[in-house]
């Protein structure tokens, strides 16, 4: 065995899955788990603090591929534009497609290629926040790798999460992924135009997530055409 | 990218001469990363999706493993091997250089050339340079 996947394997034993780890090494794999996740909840606390001493309102965005957090962030971001300074994080695996489509709408952006990380995790938001003057901006939107899994292991130090997840996915995605809406303070069901052709049960995902979670704040938008942007804007209070 | 250029090529001559100038080269580097290093040019690296994080330019073909995280305010110079597992940020790392496994560098400037062959190394605010096969034989220069 190359000495290469010798070390892929051990990665994977140490961050993705205890399950994986041989015996001789488990009680390594579970402590550095646990100092990892430590790590980030210490790196997003300090985050927190920092972004509050400048007076900076944040927010992560998370969601499924495709479930429109880009597009409601640009039109969150066309509104709130007028009166704040913003800055937005955008999270992907690779490209800058997201940020230029924000930074089309007069927010400044900084582009996170992950590579191969699914979410974006406190020490990348602590590198940007540490390198930036944060006397020149007033919100920070932090726009997380799209998927409904991993996020969840990471805060970033936000004051808000909002989970976006839309009609196209059916109506199980809440009832399927319940961990973020857990974490969150507010579910956005979007592409509600569609709703009526697709015949999405957009009750049901409703109930799901108040379920999950009975403090959330529940809202069905359309980010094509504007609706209920104001009222999220409303919601978490920009 | 034109002016950046110039300034690095005035940076280069600079870290060439025989008694360098600490805060001259300090002074450029700084504008440099802060007024020059803009945006994400990433687009000709060899290597399988790394982390970046804005801004980063990256010259021709440079090589970098798995694991590795490069940036905020990173320039890194043409044919340059970053190994794996290494985090770089605020650094200006010239053309031709290798850098070995799990290095962990802020705020550095890589001379030219420079072979950094060993692995498991961690330094900031510094100017690093030498074909080094050990952390001792390497030249580290504080700024």
């Amino acid at each position: 065995m190359s000495e290469k996947r010798k070390q892929e394997i051990q990665r994977i034993k140490e961050l993705e899955s205890i399950n994986l780890a041989t015996d001789d090494i488990r009680d390594l794999v579970v402590q550095t788990k646990m100092e990892v996740e430590k790590d980030n909840e210490n790196l997003a606390q300090q985050n927190n603090q920092e972004l509050k001493k400048f007076n900076i309102k944040s927010v992560d965005i998370v969601g499924a591929i495709g479930a429109g957090k880009t597009a409601i962030i640009e039109k969150i971001v066309e509104i709130l534009s007028k009166k704040y300074r913003i800055l937005v994080i955008c999270g992907d695996i690779t490209t800058r497609v997201d940020a230029d489509r924000i930074q089309s709408h007069n927010a400044e952006t900084i582009q996170i290629n992950t590579g191969r990380e699914c979410a974006l995790n406190a020490y990348h938001i602590h590198q940007i926040i540490e390198n930036k003057d944060l006397n020149n901006y007033d919100l920070l939107f932090i726009e997380n790798v799209g998927n409904l899994i991993c996020p969840s292991d990471f805060t970033l130090g936000t004051d808000k999460r909002i989970t976006i997840v839309s009609t196209t996915e059916g109506e199980w995605v809440i009832e399927k992924h319940p961990m973020l809406f857990k974490m969150s303070q507010v579910a956005v069901i979007n592409k509600i135009d569609l709703a009526e052709r697709l015949g999405t049960d957009i009750q049901k995902m409703i109930q799901d997530a108040k379920e999950i979670n009975p403090e959330i704040h529940v809202i069905t938008t359309s980010a094509k055409t504007g609706k209920n942007i104001e009222k999220l804007i409303e919601i978490l209070e920009l | 990218m034109r002016i950046m250029k110039e300034l690095l090529k005035q940076l280069e001559n600079l870290l060439n001469e025989k008694e360098i100038d600490l805060a001259k080269i300090n002074l450029l580097k700084t504008k440099l990363l802060k007024d020059h290093i803009n945006g994400l040019k990433i687009d000709n690296f060899i290597g399988d999706y790394p982390t970046f994080m804005e801004p980063v330019i990256l010259g021709d073909k440079v090589k970098i493993g798995d694991d590795v995280l490069i940036g905020p305010k990173v320039y890194i110079g043409s044919n340059s091997d970053i190994k794996d597992y290494s985090e770089i940020s605020n650094c200006i790392v010239f053309d031709n250089v290798t850098i070995g496994n799990n290095f962990k560098l802020n705020n550095c400037i890589v001379v030219k050339g420079s072979k950094l062959n060993f692995d498991n190394f961690s330094d900031q605010n510094c100017i690093l340079k030498g074909k080094a096969e050990s952390k001792e034989e390497l030249e580290i220069i504080l700024l």
